[in-house]
């Protein structure tokens, strides 16, 4: 009787020190300041140069570099978000779309790089800076339709809230943290379901609606 | 508290819908196979493997129970010691009911399994922990569990096979359960198209993969909801209700001169499969 | 400048490593891995290519010779599922399990990847010049009537190409080869209809009484009549539904959806049918006088004597025939198996005839307007026909592509051996099959998902169709090559100058399509729209053209079945299955791993033997049994199977290769290897059913891996698949 008592209490404290223990050391699945790594790209992409806001200098003297940006709209290349659930990383024509024409940049060294690939009809192998689990599944179309279309929100408000001010950065880097509680977060929230109407409602909160 | 109140409060909760919003408000998905037009060819089973990345896991692991088939054909004989079997054979294509009141929905430690507002039973991968309880408790036995990683087991999906698999449906490591979800991924993208241009998902705009392939039309899938769905009238046809287990056609004196039933409906999981009796002519 | 004209392969220009790596990641990714994975991206797509978004290609299956049109889902540039097409009038969307397949023998991982050159056992890998080069070495050291192919059954512009090559050569030598074609029952329908393969309605006729033809499983168009069958069995105003009776020796996937199965005793099936005759006649049907004269013998008592059927069942079956119009009588495994079979199908033949299905049910088939494009279907007599040439010593250079021949010639063929005296053997190969790997050269083929050409179906439907087969993807072994271009190839070294315009097979193919736009409803619009619309659609339909039947079937006298052989008793009936049929798809998983739908059984082969017989003879399931005959034996674990003639045990064919792959090395036991050459009387063609063999014992037992379980098909009184009578059910009401 004893024996089992001594065994039983031995088994318990083992099981509850090793579940703290282990909840101790975990790690935790986002890091402190939410950011994600610094990805490297083959190309260092300036979203700044093309999405930043215009210097008003740059439209006095055009001869001279550009400092500031285009203002281009994020759906201008990445022109799937609004229909599919990737938002896509644009085709190499649509880079050269552009650029075929620009010969002030043309022999810059990123340039010549992105024309490399163009005559070799070979495909950028771009990073991906913002990774979900292969279990998730997100649809940009949903969200952007939601926000943009139905709630008259700016692209730039909609695209950072969750990317972040792309248009100050050269490559992309994660700025949110992308995990399940920061969705959830504002899934949780009401939100009008157009510009003009009162109604609201809040995001899906079925797992099986991002979990495939 | 009486019995007989405790008794109607169990029903109420055994029926209430786990998820806060208007269940089956816009869709309740729903099946129907017609045994008579069923030939058992499997082609329903091959497409599940095809759509919904499904490990082929050899002869050791099936000898052991561990296949993987989400949709399986049940071959029946008839049970009256004759010579031959001159009415042929009974094929019974069986996958998750998804059922109402499923039994494996309540007993999941994890909760990993849920019922969806348009009426699918869930089976979320990276919450389950594999205690494998959901399957004890499923009286169909539709529940599949990975006892191995079939990702990298040698011959499961080789070098260029990999290319086949199909990206809106997870590959399931080990420990995870799995099941029918009535291609939940298709239904999901149709929604998404429908909400797109402002609709509702349109009778017959969305097939399982099982349905699709059918070479015989055997299968009926669609929103229960919709009257003017086939699913809808074929329900309302045999007289079958969702969240019945004695169906009033059954009462009859004689019993029912039509074809519909569910399987083990007595067991009151409310399945949302229905099937269609199979037909033997009698002049023959 | 983005291009204005998209072009279909502009499209399959894509990425680099995106699509693999979107795919490999799928395997167990549970982290957030931010700047690991590459994004698929693309440098030229078309509009419509959307990461994220499927697309979808029409192209036809390959997987056996019915012909469906299938729609392929494209994601980033990998095809990941087949469905059926609908515009096809063969399949109207709907696709078996193989075809569902076929993805599986795309991206097989034991494709031959590139030509191989045998040196002693071994094969070294060489290039296209140095093999296409080796090949008119050969050729220009024989004479043309040396030179041989060895195909299954062609059709479509490769069948052109393939018949214009062996005019350039001067070889009149092209043998068509199909282990478990439906010769006979061809032949015999020349001999009643005028035609090989006349319409058969299913639709429309009330009752279908079969005599081994498994038409919902493997025989000739399945998946058509499957579609057929479906509306067949829903009832009409009346509440009646159509009735099936099927008459074999061992229970089919059709035999086991029939009202009534009638086990018949094996190669009487003939016997039967004439009874039949007799029957009606007695039953007050309007039997021509001479036809009855000559069926009076088979009357009820004779008839059940000889086949086992009892009289009351003959009785009731005429019955049915008589209230229920039209009907449709079908002949199959009967004709394939005996050697009388002509005469069993010339008895069914007089059977339709005296029901009057004849334009009823059994229709004139489309009118194919292109002869030259239309099937040149395969049989089983072809294989001994090229087998007695080359034992000869006349074949010098024998070509070979889309048959096993090494896997599925009957042992005292020979062939094997007799194969060793051709010097230069040549296989255009997806696979290091038997055949294969016997030949000196193997040149790797494009899988059919990634392959142009054409085809024209043997059995068509509403109207003749050409198919159209497009690659749905980029191929993914870059040395392989596509049918028609080697054919092509061949073609330009014997004649460059008249295929100088044709860069490769897609042009050539697009040419011969085009030429003829105005003949198939293209003469509105421009070519490259008439091209565009045709590979849209996945096929063109042709021009209709006047066919009917002619023909009349006579009076059938039957010989007597072959007599019991006291050393080999009981009947072997090698059974083809829907998944394995000739052994072609053993090296796909899916179909290994789906189970027989009869038996259950999955990953080997079995032995089917009824339970009487089994207790006779001592024998439980899983017992390993040695099945002998005269010519080969073979080891494989017994299955208890109750729907099965006692005098006959049946083993499925497809199984035991000894190469092809992992998935189908070593799986299995060969039934062709155990095959008697008996050969049908009047068509020569091997008769199937004919071969006799002994069961013994080896003491060794397994447990027999099936989905069934240890219930055994038993549903132990519980409600799960339930049948009613239609006395007890209203059908009329139904939606």
């Amino acid at each position: 009787m004893h024996r089992f008592l001594r065994l039983s209490v031995l088994l318990l404290g083992s099981f509850i020190s090793a579940t703290l223990y282990a909840a101790e050391v975990s790690q935790p699945l986002v890091t402190a300041d939410d950011l994600g790594p610094k990805v490297e790209q083959p190309i260092e992409f300036p979203h700044n140069r093309h999405a930043g806001l215009r210097d008003p200098a740059d439209a006095a003297d055009p001869s001279k570099p550009a400092k500031g940006g285009m203002e281009i709209d994020c759906r201008y290349c990445h022109t799937a978000a609004r229909r599919s659930a990737n938002a896509a990383i644009p085709p190499l024509q649509k880079c050269v779309g552009c650029h075929q024409t620009m010969n002030s940049v043309r022999e810059t060294p990123r340039i010549q790089k992105l024309f490399e690939y163009w005559d070799a009809k070979k495909a950028i192998p771009w990073k991906k800076v913002h990774d979900l689990p292969d279990f998730v599944r997100f649809n940009h179309e949903r969200h952007l339709k939601r926000f943009i279309d139905g709630q008259g929100k700016s692209v730039q408000e909609v695209c950072g809230y969750c990317h972040g001010d792309v248009k100050n950065m050269t490559v992309a880097r994660r700025q949110k943290s992308l995990a399940m509680g920061w969705c959830v977060s504002c899934h949780e929230k009401d939100h009008p379901v157009d510009a003009t109407s009162t109604k609201t409602t809040h995001g899906p909160n079925d797992c099986w609606q991002c979990h495939k | 508290m009486s019995v007989t109140n405790l008794l109607e409060n169990w029903s109420q909760f055994r029926q209430a819908h786990p998820v806060g919003d208007a269940p089956h408000a816009e869709y309740k998905w729903a099946l129907s196979i017609d045994l008579d037009t069923c030939t058992g060819c499997n082609a329903c089973s091959v497409a599940c493997y095809a759509e919904n990345n499904l490990p082929v896991v050899g002869k050791e692991k099936y000898d052991a129970g561990q296949m993987m088939h989400w949709m399986r054909i049940e071959r029946y004989w008839d049970e009256d010691d004759r010579e031959f079997p001159d009415q042929g054979a009974q094929f019974l294509p069986m996958m998750c009911q998804h059922c109402e009141a499923a039994p494996c929905e309540t007993v999941c430690p994890a909760g990993a399994t849920n019922h969806t507002a348009d009426g699918l039973n869930s089976q979320i991968y990276n919450r389950c922990v594999g205690s494998r309880y959901c399957s004890a408790n499923c009286p169909f036995k539709v529940r599949y569990f990975n006892w191995y990683d079939y990702p990298t087991t040698e011959n499961v999906w080789p070098a260029e096979m990999t290319q086949q698999l199909n990206p809106d449906v997870s590959v399931r490591s080990k420990g995870v359960m799995e099941k029918c979800t009535f291609c939940v991924q298709r239904l999901t993208a149709a929604k998404s198209t429908a909400r797109s241009e402002g609709r509702l998902v349109r009778d017959g705009e969305v097939q399982t993969a099982c349905q699709q392939a059918c070479p015989t039309n055997a299968i009926t899938f669609g929103n229960l909801v919709e009257p003017e769905s086939k699913i809808a009238k074929q329900w309302a046809a045999q007289q079958v209700e969702l969240a019945r287990e004695g169906q009033a056609k059954d009462e009859e004196a004689g019993g029912s001169d039509l074809r519909g039933y569910r399987i083990f409906e007595e067991l009151r999981a409310y399945p949302s499969v229905m099937y269609l009796e199979r037909v033997r002519e009698s002049a023959i | 400048m983005i291009e204005n004209s998209f072009n279909r392969r502009d499209f399959l220009k894509v990425m680099g490593w995106g699509g693999a790596a979107v795919a490999l990641s799928g395997c167990g990714n549970t982290s957030v891995q931010d700047g690991v994975e590459i994004v698929t991206s693309y440098v030229e797509p078309a509009e419509y290519a959307l990461p994220g978004i499927g697309v979808y290609f029409n192209s036809t299956c390959a997987q056996c010779d019915a012909g469906c049109s299938i729609t392929g889902r494209v994601r980033e540039g990998r095809v990941l599922k087949l469905e059926g097409n609908a515009n096809s009038a063969i399949n109207v969307g709907k696709l078996c399990g193989l075809g569902q397949a076929g993805v599986q023998a795309h991206y097989n991982p034991d494709r031959v990847r590139q030509p191989l050159l045998r040196t002693g056992d071994q094969g070294e890998a060489i290039t296209w010049d140095k093999a296409l080069g080796l090949i008119n070495e050969k050729l220009g050291a024989v004479k043309g009537d040396e030179v041989a192919f060895l195909t299954g059954t062609v059709s479509g512009h490769s069948k052109v190409l393939l018949g214009n090559y062996l005019d350039a050569l001067g070889s009149k030598n092209h043998y068509a080869y199909d282990a478990v074609s439906p010769s006979v029952v061809r032949a015999a329908n020349k001999k009643a209809y005028g035609v090989e393969m006349p319409r058969l309605r299913l639709d429309k006729a009330e009752v279908i009484v079969s005599f081994g033809a498994d038409f919902l499983g493997a025989w000739v168009s399945p998946v058509h009549f499957s579609q057929q069958y479906g509306q067949f069995r829903k009832a009409g105003k009346d509440g009646k539904r159509g009735v099936l009776v099927q008459i074999e020796s061992k229970m089919t996937l059709t035999g086991a959806n029939a009202d009534r199965w009638l086990a018949i005793r094996p190669g009487t099936e003939g016997v039967l049918a004439l009874g039949i005759i007799n029957a009606l006649a007695a039953a007050g049907v309007s039997v021509p006088a001479d036809i009855s004269a000559s069926v009076k013998a088979y009357d009820a008592a004779n008839v059940s004597k000889e086949t086992g059927v009892s009289v009351e069942q003959i009785g009731k079956l005429a019955a049915l025939l008589k209230a229920r119009s039209p009907s449709l009588v079908l002949v199959g495994s009967a004709a394939e198996g005996y050697v009388q079979g002509s005469q069993i199908a010339a008895a069914v033949a007089l059977l339709n005839q005296v029901l009057g299905n004849v334009g009823k049910t059994i229709e004139a088939p489309a009118h194919v307007p292109f002869p030259q494009i239309a099937a040149t279907v395969g049989n089983r007599a072809s294989l001994q026909a090229l087998n007695n040439s080359v034992a000869g010593g006349k074949v010098k250079v024998l070509f070979s592509f889309g048959v096993n021949p090494l896997f599925t010639a009957p042992p005292a063929l020979n062939f094997a051996e007799n194969l060793k005296k051709v010097p230069f053997k040549v296989v255009f190969a997806h696979y290091l099959d038997e055949t294969a790997l016997a030949a000196d050269l193997v040149l790797p083929l494009d899988s059919n998902l990634e392959d142009w050409g054409t085809s024209v179906p043997e059995y068509l439907t509403d109207g003749s169709q050409l198919n159209i087969q497009q690659p749905l993807m980029e191929k993914l072994h870059p040395e392989t090559r596509g049918l028609g271009d080697i054919l092509l190839a061949l073609l330009k070294q014997r004649n460059a100058n008249e295929y100088k315009d044709f860069e490769d097979y897609y042009a050539y193919l697009r040419n011969a399509v085009i030429k003829n736009k105005s003949a198939l409803g293209g003469a509105l619009v421009d070519d490259d729209t008439f091209w565009g619309e045709t590979l849209s659609s996945g096929l063109l339909k042709l021009p209709a053209g006047a066919s009917s039947l002619s023909g009349h079937a006579s009076a059938v006298s039957l010989s007597a079945v072959a007599v019991a052989d006291s050393a080999y008793p009981l009947h072997l009936i090698p059974s083809i299955t829907a998944n394995m049929r000739d052994g072609r798809h053993a090296n796909q998983p899916w179909l290994q791993e789906s189970p027989d739908p009869l038996t259950t059984i999955v990953w080997d082969s079995w032995v089917e033997m009824h339970p009487k017989k089994a207790k006779e003879l001592g024998l439980v399931e899983g017992d390993i049994v040695e099945v002998a005959s005269r010519n080969g034996s073979l080891k494989a674990q017994l299955y208890i199977f109750p729907g099965i003639h006692p005098d006959a045990v049946s083993i499925p064919l497809g199984y035991g290769h000894e190469a092809m792959g992992r998935y189908a090395k070593g799986i299995g036991a060969n039934a062709f290897k155990l095959l008697d050459v008996v050969v049908g009387q009047e068509t020569g063609e091997l008769a199937l059913h004919e071969t006799r063999v002994k069961i013994s014992k080896t003491g060794k037992r397994v447990i027999v891996v099936k989905d069934e379980g240890a219930a055994g098909g038993m549903q132990m009184h519980k409600k799960i698949a339930v049948r009613v009578s239609t006395d007890n059910v209203k059908l009329s009401g139904e939606v």
